[in-house]
């Protein structure tokens, strides 16, 4: 029914082979629309899939399994290439090809000056490819192809700028926490198998119930391993320290990969394993504690940071706190819908950084701006939106999904108070961050004056109205999303709670970051200076990042070094290298006496066999 | 039909022909002498499948006349490409793979 | 052999008995001839005698055969090695030129020597141990005379022993090959470490 959903699959790759073979032969006209014709192209399939799933019944919509062949077919083992179309899927999906193909549009203008345009759209391509195959596996085996590929097209397009020595340091930074959940996916994939005897989706989510109960060794062992992957895909705390780096990335990298999509395969990752989560409350209470930690974790960071695509990209990790926190207390709908207008307004906001950087001609350091609202409407304008989205401003996208996250919290059977806390502690320092990088970046007045910025032209400023009005207008979405993915989540759908206390405190604390960001911008610079010296200790540890990256310097990249260093002096070059000489010596020695036998004439040679055939007989005949 | 003589006279070529190829220097009388030790092979096959009565040994002679005739063509030409190189037939002199 | 020869010795004689002292003494004088042929072989000095001896050899070992019911071997013996084979080493020899090989002896000689020597005693020792196995075939005396020799032997060829009989037709390709080959391209002179 689903057979054409390989289209997704296909036109993406499609793409990515097309551009990395003909890709410099292309015109750089060619080059964008074979790149974003492409993703367009699997945009409109998604719509498809979409419309005939609509047309199905709800509990129809649930395990459509699209096999293409079966791989391998072994009595012990079964793996199909084989796709899941299930609401979950079709909604990543929509929001993996709706914003990809919104961003690869942007990029169009954005990269227009870069010389290896036609990488950078195979790049882009391959992301699209690896992050569908993600969200539509029907196995674990072909989620962990999916995880690896994003992590290996993130790296890609992190160190895009392979001249920048920090670009290429922090692609290796993210790589190397991916392949520590990598990692954990894989040995949470055996201990799957091992279990379960499968890795079918369909399978293992239908024996889970029966073959664990709650909180059984195994299915916390599975949770725990998932878990590793899912933190650091998504940055989060203990594994967090890559995503800021990552932004010397170009900006519509960071747009697409660090804010809309790849960052929340972690997420997609929870809801998607609901049936083995729901089984082990123990770690769904470490999901939301660390969803919620890194929320006010990442937000209290976000409050000093000068680079403006740093602050989004703690912002972005605080945002997937809360979808994280969302997911563990049950509630995987609200999660998901957080996602979706999470896409919305954080790919807007890295957009409109992005053309804030294109126009100042690659300043990213908030204080070397200001005033740009006259030079820039379009970009102001849509930043607006977006900032009030973030900070959950009312009856914008983002205070529905973050308003119903935040009561969840509390309400769901596995919320507490002290998630509520935090969560709306996290919103406010939310308003406060998002509104002083704006107040930084748009009001006052210029604070470089050598600069001319200039709107962006239309490729650019196109998507950020699309994305503009979806995140303004996308809490409309809400009931539907909730209702359309019911089926995956057994039913659930989180209840409107009218708790007009809580709410009103929520919405309060939101505001009131905001009204204090204006309140700082409004003052003096000499008061504001009087508060940086009160709290320096405090500013200081903000700015050092808590000193996490000191921290693992010390205990684990320092040891590491000196391990390695200790190895190569006595086990590398006494050991290894000392032994592979002796053995090439020693050759060399006994062959040059061995060589004496090869004198190159023809009779002695003949002779030795003779001799050999003599033995022989002697040895046939006396023994 | 008695055996022994047959297994004589072909020893006894065989051998010669081994003495042939390990004393000889013209690379065309070794190569004879090969052609000696394969006869008397054959010689050895022919006479044994009559007294064993089984056609086996005169197809192995036949092969290995045809593997005869390939070699001694290939060789042939190999020690003209000697001659047209070096213009000396000594296998003496000829030890450029000395190791 | 020698129990005939004792009848003969012992003059107790009948028909059967005298041909088959004719043939035996025939089959031994001819054998004799090709060792003799063979050691003409190896001990002239000339390649030309050398290749006239082989064709006396190859020449008597066809009559042997003969003597064995392998009639076409004969033939081939005698048109394939005695005939095409030979004079390809007698036009190489004219090619080259004759020349004397001048005798000299060394300790290596002696010592292949005494090797074969070696080897040859090993191979009469086979002698000693006589037939082993029980004759067994079904290609007699007669079965073959009743179909002939050629016959016999393509049935045999083409049915049993097909694919040794495929792999030696591309062995001749393969050489065919080799010759063109060493035929077509030229080789710059090797002069280096050469000892004259």
């Amino acid at each position: 029914m689903f057979a054409y959903s390989w289209l997704i699959l296909l036109l993406p790759m499609a793409g990515f082979i097309g551009l990395s073979w003909w890709g410099n032969r292309l015109p750089r006209s060619g080059v964008g629309l074979v790149g974003c014709g492409s993703i367009g192209g699997a945009f409109l399939v998604t719509l498809v899939v979409l419309a005939d799933m609509l047309l199905l019944s709800p509990d129809q919509r649930v395990g459509n399994v699209v096999t293409l062949y079966p791989w391998i077919a072994s009595p012990h083992f079964q793996l199909d290439l084989a796709v899941l179309i299930d609401p979950l899927s079709v909604f990543m999906l929509l929001v993996v090809t709706g914003v990809g193909f919104l961003i690869h549009v942007y990029s169009i203008g954005y990269m227009q000056d870069d010389p290896e345009y036609s990488r950078f759209f195979a790049y882009m391509n391959l992301f699209i490819f690896s992050m569908s195959l993600l969200v539509m596996a029907a196995d674990f085996f072909f989620l962990i192809v999916g995880w690896a590929l994003v992590g290996l097209a993130s790296y890609l397009l992190i160190g895009f700028w392979t001249e920048k020595t920090s670009a290429v340091l922090a692609a290796r930074k993210a790589f190397v926490m991916n392949v520590i959940g990598d990692v954990g996916m894989v040995i949470a994939a055996f201990v799957v198998f091992q279990y379960f005897g499968t890795l079918n989706y369909v399978d293992v989510f239908a024996k889970a119930s029966t073959t664990f109960s709650p909180n059984d060794d195994g299915v916390l062992l599975i949770t725990l391993l998932l878990l590793v992957g899912a933190f650091a895909k998504s940055a989060q705390v203990p594994l967090h320290t890559w995503l800021p780096d990552a932004m010397e990335g170009p900006t519509p990298v960071s747009a697409l990969i660090h804010a809309a999509t790849m960052v929340t395969a972690g997420v997609y990752l929870v809801a998607r394993c609901n049936s083995l989560f729901m089984l082990a409350p123990y770690t769904m209470y470490l999901v939301a504690g660390v969803g919620v930690f890194t929320a006010i974790f990442a937000g209290s960071m976000a409050l000093v940071q000068f680079d403006i695509k740093r602050v989004i990209a703690f912002s972005t990790m605080s945002q997937i706190g809360y979808m994280f926190l969302a997911v563990g207390v049950g509630v995987f709908s609200a999660g998901m819908f957080h996602l979706m207008t999470h896409a919305f307004f954080k790919a807007l906001l890295f957009l409109g950084a992005g053309s804030v950087i294109h126009a100042l001609g690659g300043e990213q350091d908030i204080r070397k701006m200001g005033g740009l609202r006259h030079a820039m409407p379009i970009t102001f304008w849509t930043f607006l939106v977006a900032a009030l989205a973030l900070s959950g401003f009312p009856l914008t996208a983002g205070f529905f999904s973050k308003e119903l996250i935040i009561m969840e919290s509390y309400h769901a059977e596995l919320g507490n108070f002290l998630f509520w806390g935090l969560a709306v502690l996290g919103a406010g320092l939310t308003g406060f961050y998002t509104f002083r990088l704006f107040f930084y970046v748009f009001m006052g007045s210029s604070r470089s004056p050598g600069a001319h910025p200039h709107e962006s032209p239309m490729v650019m400023t196109g998507p950020l109205l699309i994305l503009g009005s979806l995140s303004l207008l996308g809490g409309v979405l809400g009931p539907w999303a909730h209702e359309f993915l019911s089926p995956v989540f057994s039913g659930v759908i989180p209840l409107h709670h009218e708790d007009a206390l809580l709410e009103s405190i929520t919405v309060g604390v939101a505001l009131g970051g905001i009204a204090t960001a204006v309140a700082l911008f409004m003052t003096g610079k000499d008061r504001l200076d009087f508060a940086k010296q009160m709290l320096a200790p405090v500013y200081d540890v903000l700015i050092h990042k808590y000193y996490v990256d000191e921290i693992y310097d010390f205990f684990i990249v320092k040891p590491v070094k000196a391990v390695g260093a200790f190895m190569e002096e006595r086990a590398e070059k006494d050991g290894i290298d000392f032994a592979v000489d002796q053995v090439g010596a020693q050759v060399r020695e006994v062959s040059r006496g061995i060589s004496i036998w090869q004198s190159g004439s023809v009779r002695l040679y003949a002779m030795n066999m003779v001799a050999g055939l003599v033995t022989i007989l002697l040895f046939v005949i006396f023994l | 039909m008695d055996t022994d003589f047959v297994l004589f006279v072909s020893a006894a070529i065989f051998s010669i022909g081994a003495v042939g190829f390990l004393i000889r220097k013209n690379p065309l009388v070794m190569f004879m002498s090969v052609e000696l030790m394969l006869n008397s092979v054959n010689l050895l096959l022919v006479g044994y499948s009559k007294a064993l009565a089984s056609l086996d040994g005169q197809i192995f002679a036949l092969i290995i006349m045809t593997v005869a005739a390939a070699e001694v063509v290939v060789g042939l030409a190999i020690i003209l490409t000697i001659f047209r190189t070096r213009h000396d037939l000594n296998v003496d002199h000829i030890n450029v793979l000395k190791g | 052999m020698f129990e005939i020869l004792e009848q003969a010795w012992a003059f107790n004689l009948d028909r059967e008995t005298v041909f088959g002292l004719v043939e035996q003494s025939f089959v031994f004088v001819v054998g004799m001839t090709a060792i003799l042929a063979s050691l003409g072989v190896i001990l002239c000095a000339s390649p030309i005698y050398s290749a006239l001896y082989l064709i006396g050899n190859m020449c008597c070992l066809a009559l042997l055969f003969l003597f064995y019911n392998a009639e076409f071997l004969a033939a081939v013996q005698v048109v394939v090695y005695a005939g095409a084979v030979m004079i390809l080493f007698l036009f190489i020899i004219a090619l080259l030129g004759a020349k004397k090989e001048e005798r000299d002896s060394s300790f290596e000689k002696l010592m292949g020597m005494g090797f074969v020597a070696l080897l040859f005693c090993e191979l009469l020792m086979a002698l000693g141990v006589g037939f082993t196995r029980p004759m067994e075939g079904q290609a007699t005396e007669d079965a073959i005379a009743t179909v002939g020799s050629a016959k016999a032997i393509g049935m045999e060829l083409f049915s049993h022993h097909l694919i040794p009989f495929e792999l030696a037709s591309f062995l001749l390709l393969v050489a065919a090959v080799g010759i063109i080959s060493l035929a077509k391209f030229s080789y710059r002179p090797i002069r280096k470490r050469t000892r004259v």
